[in-house]
C-alpha cells in the first residue's frame, strides 16, 4: 500500500480529476495548500497572463507606475507561497505507477511550477464504516 | 519528508531560516488541533481547536537533521520558567520515509531526493 502525495496548480485540477476517473480511481483527497519550490514562488508575465483575469494583471499595473513597459512576457515576480492543491491517494503498489503517468499526463505544462509527486510507504487503512482493515478497505 | 506543526506566528521565521540554508521547496496547509493538554481555557471558553501551521518539506537524507534543528531553533519559543526549552504549542515536527519523488515538470527523479 503506497501514499501518494501530489502538489499541482489550481487550474489543472479538474483535468487530473478525470484523467484518475478513467484509470478507475475512486478515492482521492485535495487540500487547499500554500507552496513554493527552488524558484521561491516566482512568476513570469507570461504566466500570470494564462492564470490571472485581465482585471487583476490591470491592478499590478496599476500599483506600480511605469510597471506597463517593464512587463514583457519574462518579467518575474516574486509571490511568495503561491496557491496550490495536494492531492492524496492511498494506492496498492502495482497501480502506483499508473497514477504517476496519468497525473503527469494531465499536469504538464514544462514549465515551472508544475508540481512534484511523492511516494510514500503506507502501512494499513481501516475503512471508518464497516471497520475493514488493510487492503479491503481500499477496494 | 519532514511534517512540521508548528505556531502560525513562528510560520515566517522558519521559513526564512530555512531560505537561507538553501531549502527551496516547502508546502504550508492551515491546520487545526490540539496536543496532549487539550487545548486552553481562556477564562469560561475551553478552546479544543487550536489554529497551526503545518509544513511539508522534502530533503534529501542527509539534510533531515540540519532541516529538524533549524525548524526547532525558530519555532520554539522561549520560556521564562526553563531557560532554553520552548512553551507548551510550540508543535511537533515528524519525519517519514519517501519511496519516490518526481518532477512533473519534466517526469523525471526529481534531483537530491
Amino acid at each position: 500500500m503506497k501514499l501518494i502525495i501530489a502538489i499541482l496548480r489550481e487550474d489543472r485540477v479538474e483535468d487530473t480529476k478525470e484523467a484518475l476517473e478513467t484509470i478507475g480511481v475512486r478515492g482521492v483527497t485535495f487540500l487547499y495548500v500554500t507552496g513554493r519550490g527552488q524558484q521561491k514562488g516566482r512568476v513570469s508575465v507570461r504566466e500570470l497572463g494564462e492564470s490571472l483575469n485581465r482585471n487583476m494583471r490591470m491592478q499590478l499595473v496599476g500599483t506600480w507606475p511605469g510597471a506597463g513597459s517593464l512587463l514583457h512576457n519574462d518579467t518575474e515576480f516574486a509571490f511568495g507561497f503561491l496557491p496550490k492543491r495536494m492531492l492524496i491517494i492511498v494506492a496498492y503498489d502495482e497501480e502506483v505507477n499508473r497514477i504517476v503517468q496519468a497525473i503527469v499526463n494531465s499536469n504538464q505544462t514544462g514549465r515551472h511550477g508544475d508540481g512534484k509527486i511523492f511516494i510514500c510507504p503506507m502501512i494499513s487503512a481501516m475503512r471508518v464504516r464497516t471497520g475493514e482493515l488493510g487492503d479491503k478497505a481500499l477496494s | 519528508m519532514i511534517w512540521a506543526i508548528i505556531r502560525p506566528e513562528s510560520a515566517q521565521r522558519v521559513i526564512k531560516a530555512l531560505d537561507i540554508t538553501g531549502i527551496g521547496g516547502i508546502t504550508r496547509l492551515h491546520v487545526t488541533g490540539h496536543g496532549k493538554e487539550m487545548g486552553i481555557t481562556l477564562g469560561a471558553v475551553h478552546y479544543t481547536e487550536i489554529p497551526k501551521e503545518m509544513l511539508m518539506i522534502v530533503v534529501p537524507d542527509n539534510d533531515v537533521a540540519k532541516t529538524v534543528m533549524i525548524i526547532r531553533t525558530e519555532a520554539k519559543t522561549a520560556s521564562k520558567s526553563t531557560p532554553g526549552e520552548g512553551t507548551i504549542g510550540d508543535g511537533k515536527i515528524f519525519v517519514t520515509y519517501v519511496d519516490d519523488a518526481f518532477a512533473i515538470r519534466t517526469a523525471g527523479k526529481a534531483c537530491g531526493t
